[in-house]
């Protein structure tokens, strides 16, 4: 139908020289200006990272850096041990995806799938976790994973997500629910049990929502701050937020922004980069989900 | 495999899960409190031989955590204990100390670094009793040149719960080059020139402020950020919370942020802003420096009331700078803010006698003076010590910055929020509430009389 109307919309457009819509043209223009009120904080970040200490005081503030300060790229590594924040936060960030994936994949598959009695209850108990701020759960948390002689190692980062979470479980339960019956008859007759159903027909079909689950749980772990600052206490264990927050925490000194900025800009990478592959499968993931 | 057998043991295994958090929930609480018990009796045999650790927990930005660095030359002196330190960024530092004390893993050594001060962890029954430790060591204040009035601070009804390591001064700092540029000659270092007053430093502020409608060009005169907003009234001799406060473990009996002479402190200062217009408004210094930034870092404002850790950074900034007397306000015993860093021992500690060793070691004459360095530029309590501070600062007359330090420490108050009990919610409160007063939309006839009701709200809990 749409072609037909293009078509139809064709001749005339050219027979008046392509006359400019106002209204495109007026949400065109909206969009670039927003485009470029969004990118201005990502300039400036980008911008504030190649300036020296001196200039990163300047007010008002130079657009450009004077002198390019190539070298606060490598002083990063001197000033936190850069290369070790990253890996531990990487270490921790990929394996809770796993983890995410895994179980919320499995117990979602189990609420999508199954009914029984009780199956409500049990989702709604699985959803009304959601309710508890981390605050509420924070000491008791510690009393267990201390009792289990976890601190100080990354387990209370990464095992919790082995666990699933309220979240992404309703959001794959969601999805889930959409595949059609026929399939799981079809993989039935096959001879299928229902862990093979799981993984060859549900998996495969749920590329979308995983992606999006995946990339939550992934920029989730990568900015916390709180959990690792408490679980975690040699240094060499640190991960990247916590180090990035040492360098604004004197309450005597000027934050070394500069440095800050380069720390922002390549911790930013992995998710740019991952939003970057993913980008289609997310994409499509809010659409059919319907998440906004 | 079948559905209701999946179903029992997901139930099961909720159920187990909730039971363990509540078990382990109630047996934390009880070993945190055997493990206390059982520590005195240890340190009371002695620490003889027996190798032990101690934690001192700390802020992670590099002016605390220097204290690493020396630990080596400790543990050679003290081959029977260990230092370990554990640290966490200022805005979790008070979040994690309550789950590590909750979880009975209480650190050993630390200070009040968070948002949380002094008095709050009194009340909160957090603290060791040190005063037998120090009888008992024969700890005595004059061999670490830290003088008695500082001791006194961490003093309540006789019983000592800290040792003061760290003591910072409220100070003047001006920027050499508006100055100059206004030919002004610059403000004394003697806390005994009578001649420096409060309307002294408006005139002359007067002389330094451009506002104009470029913000590049605007600069301001003065910026009298004088300690936490309820201490401010003392400057001009208005006292808002009763003497009582000082000497009973930071609960106030009575406050008076409505009194006339409150507010009329109060309004003298907001007049910086609004009547002689020599001061920036809060959103001003916002847009220019940042949420937590300062102006006069930025090169716009001519003189600076504030902390002496603005001295730290002093090296770097891009005008010259110097020191200068707080000018007098109408107090005539209070005209500077102490904010002295005390080293506490938690009641929970589990080797309280190493860790009090482990303190000792840190106000030697040696280690403070090592300690300017290696933090860059700490003020040390040991006076002796402070001799080296005054000369650590680039371009800055070693005796302005002596006269200023033993003028302030003289003419000084410690901080309330070291004093006071549920500092951090009086705090946040002010913050919140005189933000209308700040932007100029409300007036303080308005404001106070609610102030003065949440305060007492705020201190009864």
């Amino acid at each position: 139908m749409s072609i037909v109307r293009t078509a139809n919309h064709r001749p005339a457009a050219s027979a008046h020289r392509r006359r400019i819509d106002p209204v495109k043209a007026a949400s065109f223009i909206t969009l670039l200006i927003t485009t470029f009120l969004m990118l201005l904080p990502l300039f400036f970040m980008v911008s504030t990272s190649l300036k020296s200490k001196k200039e990163m005081l300047k007010f008002p503030p130079t657009f450009l850096p004077e002198s390019w300060a190539w070298s606060n790229y490598r002083d990063i590594f001197d000033t936190l041990q850069f290369g070790t924040l990253y890996k531990n936060s990487l270490i921790i960030a990929v394996l809770t995806v796993i983890g995410t994936l895994i179980s919320s994949g499995l117990v979602a598959y189990g609420f999508a799938r199954f009914r029984g009695r009780g199956n409500q209850f049990l989702f709604v108990l699985v959803l009304s976790t959601m309710m508890l701020p981390y605050p509420a759960i924070m000491i008791p948390q510690f009393v267990l994973f201390s009792h289990m002689n976890w601190i100080d190692t990354f387990l209370p980062l990464i095992v919790p997500a082995f666990f699933g979470s309220a979240y992404n479980i309703f959001l794959l339960r969601q999805f889930f629910s959409t595949l059609p019956e026929e399939l799981f008859d079809a993989g039935r007759i096959d001879g299928c049990g229902e862990l093979r159903m799981w993984w060859t027909i549900a998996l495969p079909l749920s590329a979308p929502a995983l992606a999006t689950v995946a990339i939550f749980a992934f920029i989730y772990s990568w900015n916390d701050l709180l959990t690792p600052v408490l679980y975690l206490s040699s240094s060499e264990k640190f991960t990247l937020p916590v180090g990035m927050a040492s360098l604004t925490s004197s309450r005597f000194r000027i934050p070394p922004w500069h440095l800050l900025m380069v720390a922002s800009v390549l911790a930013m990478l992995p998710i740019v980069t991952l939003f970057a592959l993913a980008q289609k499968q997310f994409v499509e993931g809010i659409v059919l989900t319907g998440i906004k | 495999m079948n559905n209701r057998n999946r179903k029992t043991s997901a139930l099961l295994l909720a159920a187990g899960l909730t039971a363990m958090a509540a078990l382990s929930g109630c047996s934390g609480g009880k070993s945190a409190g055997n493990v206390a018990e059982g520590n005195h009796g240890a340190a009371d045999s002695g620490g003889s031989g027996e190798q032990v650790t101690i934690t001192h927990y700390t802020i992670d930005s590099e002016d605390r955590t220097f204290i690493e660095k020396l630990i080596p030359d400790f543990e050679k002196e003290h081959p029977n204990i260990r230092v370990k330190v554990e640290k966490a960024p200022y805005e979790q530092f008070d979040s994690k100390l309550q789950t590590l004390i909750a979880g009975g893993k209480s650190p050993d050594v630390t200070s009040h670094y968070g948002y949380g001060g002094f008095a709050e962890y009194y009340n909160k029954d957090m603290l060791l009793d040190l005063t037998d430790l120090i009888k008992e060591d024969g700890f005595k204040q004059e061999d670490y040149h830290i003088p008695d009035n500082l001791m006194k601070i961490y003093t309540v009804k006789d019983r000592t719960y800290g040792i003061p390591v760290n003591m910072y001064v409220t100070l003047m700092l001006y920027n050499k080059d508006m100055f100059d540029a206004a030919k002004l000659s610059y403000p004394p270092s003697d806390y005994e020139d009578k001649s420096w007053t409060f309307d002294k430093m408006v005139e002359e502020a007067k002389k330094m402020t451009v506002v104009s409608d470029d913000i590049a060009k605007t600069q301001y005169g003065v910026d009298f950020t004088w300690a936490e907003r309820d201490m401010r009234p003392l400057y001009f001799g208005a006292e808002p919370y009763s003497e009582d406060t000082w000497s009973n473990g930071g609960v106030p009996s009575e406050t008076h942020f409505d009194s006339p002479g409150v507010i009329a402190a109060y309004q003298k200062l907001f007049d910086l802003i609004f009547k002689d217009k020599v001061s920036p408004t809060s959103e001003w210094s916002k847009s220019v420096a940042g949420q937590n930034g300062d102006p006069f870092v930025a090169g716009k404002i001519g003189m600076s009331i504030g902390g002496s850790w603005n001295l730290a950074g002093a090296n770097d900034f891009p005008f010259k700078i110097g020191v200068a007397a707080v000018p007098w306000g109408g107090n005539d015993k209070v005209r500077s803010t102490l904010f002295v860093d005390p080293l506490m021992i938690l009641k929970d500690s589990k080797h309280p006698k190493e860790a009090f060793e482990w303190i000792k070691y840190l106000v030697t004459t040696e280690v403070q003076e090592k300690s300017i360095e290696l933090s860059g530029g700490n003020p040390p309590v040991n006076t002796e010590a402070a001799e080296a501070y005054y000369k650590h600062f680039e371009g800055i007359d070693p005796q302005d910055v002596k006269k200023v330090y033993e003028g302030a420490v003289k003419y000084g108050f410690e901080s309330y929020n070291h004093l006071i009990t549920n500092y951090s919610q009086i705090n946040d409160m002010f913050i919140n509430e005189l933000q209308p007063v700040e932007t100029g939309h409300k007036t303080l006839e308005e404001v106070m009389p609610v102030i003065q009701k949440k305060v007492t709200e705020i201190i009864k809990r």
